[in-house]
């Protein structure tokens, strides 16, 4: 089997993973615990988009439904729990955020119950390119990701409450001696990590299927690629998803397709224990 | 503090009483046959616990308004199984400790069967299934011979995708299966029987569920350059698989398990890329007086018909098997007794009834051949049937049956 | 009745076994293990296959503990290097690999076929041989108390307390917290193999679908619940839990509109909404101290 194939499958993979770990990296960074609640977020994104879709069958509809959406979903769960454990140990975070993911999959199961809904779009032949076969939805989709990436780093390096969000992640402290107000500071944190979880259930929905575990079932390769990438530094986040996508398919010749899963722990297990503070991180950030 | 605590422990106390109390309000009376039904409600299996559940609700409302089975009335305790062996064990544990039924039916996954087996044995409690694992029927799971399969084990089912791929003149299979005893089971059938044939399987892969794409291991299969590929797989990877076959353009067939194509299954992918998808399945006995009661009974609770939830039709037998075979023994739900009876009522030789009530007039003169709503209902040996297969293909966004054989 | 309530408390006390092993780790010494479920997982084969081919139950379950003591080992390695959360996420990566790798190798652990047919903890049938398992699992749990108990109070507990509570005093006066963690993980890890192999030898047929992450969150639940750091808390949340787990099959007799769908997403619902108020408005636990935090 050619490799470039699996270098495409892994990158298609590696995109949607990116996405829900920049989400979490950026929690991460800034609220400074581990989001376990991302990856229903991502699939709840996945449930508005399919409604917009169904409705509307236009894309940018759907995404900015599921956008909305989800980051009005994210921001209610900064105000309902997050906000009144500020102050209060990670584990506390991490558990809560867990016990928010389990009232978010209820909620969808109760309301739409556990089969499975598809965005029913048309689906279309391949372009063959150099003898690669390349699906017109993954060009869309990665289309998607890159827009919603761009979108994401834009408001991050290009606008004054991104610098200030950088700014908390470097350093809470300095940044709240300058004058920066963290009560925004979180706000926008949320709605942009809602937003970005939102476009990677949109995108694992019209890849896959839409049903209640989708999002539960991608929170750990999500997880591995953010700390791959180096807690709190989005390009990280990004790259290890891509790079963890793609190692997983290229190690199914050697691995099979069984332990390919593994192979993302693994290689977050490892890369935690050599080098803790990740690609892209920075020293500080260990310990 | 102190106080705080003691208030915790009585509100616990309390809470024991509370679980314990609807067992006390079902204290039971003398001329009562308690059956519990323990089906896949929610979980994987739940496209069908369900249907099974009601559907064994009307089997014995069926029993009881035709008298009861020798004298005594039918009552059916429903349980969920979860589709999960650890919860099935708990539930089966109520149900053959607090209900005291005499028999269990309707456990759907072969995990929940297996799990469940060692305590229906213990207790001496029948246990009737619709699994696939083949292990089942072994004397080292099934001693005791209180196990009935309702549904064909994987053996059987396998060897019906070999005699399709025959039928079709197909040479070149490959196969792709879900890593879980049921998806593996059926393509390692098929496997079995195709090179008992002499054929060769160009290339097979297992694959992990709960993917976001499961093309790497597709395309490993699609390079064998396969003219069939045959599947142990449940609908949700079978969705994904298929719309990712479709766009990469190659031609291929698809031979699936029944339960995986399903009308939900051919609007997911769309009728075009749906097309001449091939499902291979126990086939309910649809010409048959028990499928038309059956039929009947299932649309009015589910208001489908009952060609789509062949377990259903399963369940249906499993309630008329055993309450004829009780009415047999005279009210007797002693289950050694009761599992030789069942393959006298069951099996030929005797009058042929389609359901209880004809049963129990015919029973008077004489034996009886129960022919079920699901198959003719003949137990072999370890307690396994063996059931009529379809082979349908999708044909214009809806599913044509095609073929009808034995394998 | 007598039998089914003998099964509920067997169960409860193979969770109360869990629930003890995250109070030594975590309670006690602030360690967030996540892979719980994968040392339950492999006390539960190591002692599954042991006893099938012959060994007596006693010593299989003996060797499940050593064996998941033992796997304990460079988790508890990658733990001095680690800062909690992380630390947290890679026991929950461990327990995914031990699952992907029971379910793989078919030569040893029969693969997603599971094992069948394990012996059971004790021969017979019937309500007595039940009431003599829960002896049986009720004297390993006391032993397991009294073990946490006697660890809790001695010079060894206070110095992992100290650990959790403040590492860098305790490296301060000349000890090094490197050495008592990886002994409070190989510990607690052990208690989880014995719980696995108990739970193996109960119901007698294991598979690894059965050792998913959900099992892990159902003991930190029971932990959280009860009151993280105290004995008292793991016996009492496990009890909430299972009174709340198996409650629900009763609930459905009192409330029949709700259908048994709907009941497996309130099930989880209702679990999510106990992990959010408990850290919100009681992070003691029921039975936590009061007069602290």
């Amino acid at each position: 089997m050619s490799y470039l194939v699996l270098v495409q499958n892994g990158i298609a993979q590696g995109l949607i993973i990116g996405l829900a770990a920049l989400s979490i990296t950026l929690v991460f960074g800034i609220a400074r615990f581990p989001n376990a609640a991302a990856g229903d977020m991502l699939t709840f994104g996945g449930y508005a988009g399919l409604f917009a879709f169904s409705a509307t069958h236009s894309l940018l509809a759907t995404g900015l439904a599921a956008i909305a959406a989800t980051a009005l979903l994210s921001l209610l769960m900064y105000y309902a729990v997050f906000r009144r454990l500020a102050g209060r140990s990670a584990v506390s975070l991490l558990v809560a955020s867990i016990g928010v993911a389990f009232m978010i999959r209820a909620v969808l199961g109760v309301s739409f119950g556990h089969g499975q809904l598809v965005y029913e779009i048309e689906l279309t032949r391949p372009y063959i390119v150099g003898g690669v076969r390349v699906s017109p939805l993954d060009l869309k989709l990665a289309l998607i990701a890159f827009v919603t990436l761009a979108a994401a780093f834009g408001v991050l390096y290009m606008t004054s409450i991104g610098r200030q969000m950088r700014a908390v992640a470097d350093n809470s402290d300095l940044a709240r001696v300058s004058g920066i107000r963290p009560q925004r500071v979180m706000a926008s944190l949320w709605l942009l990590a809602g937003a970005l979880t939102a476009i990677a259930g949109v995108m694992l929905g019209m890849k896959t299927i839409v049903a209640p575990e989708i999002g539960w079932e991608i929170l750990l390769p999500a997880f591995a690629a953010a700390i791959f990438g180096g807690i709190g530094s989005p390009i990280g986040a990004v790259a290890a998803g891509l790079i963890l996508g793609v190692a997983q398919e290229l190690s199914t010749p050697l691995v099979g397709f069984t332990y390919k899963i593994a192979v993302s722990f693994a290689v977050m297990c490892a890369v935690l224990v050599f080098r803790p503070r990740g690609l892209f991180g920075k020293a500080e950030a260990v310990r | 503090m102190r106080g705080n605590r003691r208030d915790v422990l009585r509100g616990l106390g309390a809470g024991v009483a509370l679980v314990a109390m609807p067992a006390v309000v079902r204290a039971q009376g003398a001329d009562i046959i308690r059956i519990g039904a323990l089906n896949p409600i929610t979980g994987s299996g739940s496209p069908y616990g369900s249907g099974m559940q009601k559907t064994i609700f009307a089997a014995a409302e069926a029993v009881n308004a035709a008298g009861g089975a020798g004298g005594r009335k039918i009552e059916i305790v429903a349980e969920d199984g979860q589709t999960s062996p650890q919860a099935a064990v708990l539930a089966a544990k109520k149900l053959i400790e607090i209900n005291k039924v005499s028999a269990i039916l309707g456990t759907w996954s072969s995990g929940v069967s297996l799990a469940v087996a060692p305590l229906a044995e213990n207790a001496n409690v029948l246990l009737m299934h619709t699994s696939g694992a083949p292990a089942l029927s072994t004397p080292k799971v099934n001693g005791k011979g209180l196990f009935f399969r309702f549904h064909a084990n994987n053996e059987r089912s396998g060897a019906a995708f070999a005699e399709l791929c025959k039928r079709r003149k197909f040479t070149r299979p490959a196969t792709m299966a879900f890593n879980n005893a049921s998806g593996i089971g059926n393509v390692d059938g098929f496997r079995k029987t195709w090179e008992a044939g002499g054929g060769k399987v160009v290339e097979s892969v297992v694959y992990e569920p709960n993917q976001p794409s499961y093309r790497s291991e597709l395309q490993k299969v699609l390079a064998a350059n396969p003219d069939v590929i045959v599947t142990g797989s449940y609908l949700a990877d079978t969705t994904i698989i298929l719309r990712e076959w479709f766009q990469t353009g190659q031609a291929v067939a698809w031979a699936i398990p029944g339960w995986a194509v399903t009308p939900e299954l051919i609007r997911a992918i769309g009728p075009t890329a749906a097309e001449g998808i091939m499902s291979v399945d126990a086939i309910s006995n649809e010409d048959d007086p028990a499928f038309k009661a059956f039929d009947a009974a299932y649309q009015k609770a589910m208001s489908k018909p009952g060609q789509s939830n062949v377990y259903a039709a399963e369940c249906w037998d499993m309630v008329n098997c055993l309450t004829l075979a009780i009415e047999a023994a005279g009210g007797s739900v002693d289950a050694n007794t009761l599992k030789a009876k069942i393959r006298e009522v069951a099996n030929p030789d005797g009058q042929k009834v389609g359901s209880f009530a004809e049963g129990k007039a015919a029973l008077k003169k004489g034996k009886i051949n129960y022919e079920g709503a699901s198959s003719a209902l003949d137990f072999d040996a370890t307690g396994d049937v063996k059931p009529t297969f379809g082979a349908w293909t999708v044909e214009g966004g809806k599913l044509v049956q095609k073929y009808k054989f034995q394998a | 009745m007598d039998a089914y309530l003998a099964a509920i408390v067997s169960v409860m006390l193979i969770y109360v076994l869990l629930a003890l092993g995250l109070t030594l780790q975590y309670g006690l010494t602030g360690l967030i293990n996540f892979g719980m479920v994968g040392f339950f997982a492999i006390g539960a084969y190591t002692s599954a296959l042991l006893a099938l081919h012959g060994v007596p139950v006693v010593l299989s379950v003996a060797a499940a503990a050593v064996v998941a003591g033992i796997s304990a080992w460079p988790i508890g390695l990658a733990s001095l290097r680690l800062r909690d959360d992380y630390f947290a996420i890679v026991t929950l990566g461990f327990a995914e690999i031990v699952r992907l790798t029971l379910t793989s190798e078919k030569w040893l652990t029969n693969g997603v076929q599971g094992l069948s047919r394990i012996p059971p903890i004790y021969e017979g049938t019937g309500t007595a041989a039940a009431f003599v398992i829960v002896a049986i699992l009720l004297a390993v749990t006391v032993a397991a108390i009294f073990l946490i108990h006697r660890v809790a109070h001695s010079p060894f507990g206070r110095i992992i307390a100290a650990i959790r509570d403040n590492e860098e005093a305790v490296q301060a006066i000349g000890k090094d917290p490197a050495r008592f963690k990886i002994q409070v993980l190989v510990v607690g890890s052990a208690l989880a193999g014995i719980a696995g192999a108990l739970y193996a030898h109960y119901v007698t047929y294991i598979v690894p679908e059965q050792f998913v992450a959900l099992a892990t969150f159902y003991v930190w639940m029971a932990v959280i619940m009860g009151g993280v750091g105290r004995v008292s808390g793991a016996v009492v949340g496990t009890a909430i839990l299972m009174f709340f787990l198996e409650g629900s099959r009763f609930l459905g007799d009192f409330l029949p509109w709700i259908s048994s769908v709907q009941m497996a997403s309130i099930r989880i619902g209702v679990v999510g909404l106990a992990l959010v108020l408990f850290t919100i408005y009681r992070p003691q636990g029921l039975m936590g101290d009061f007069t602290k935090r």
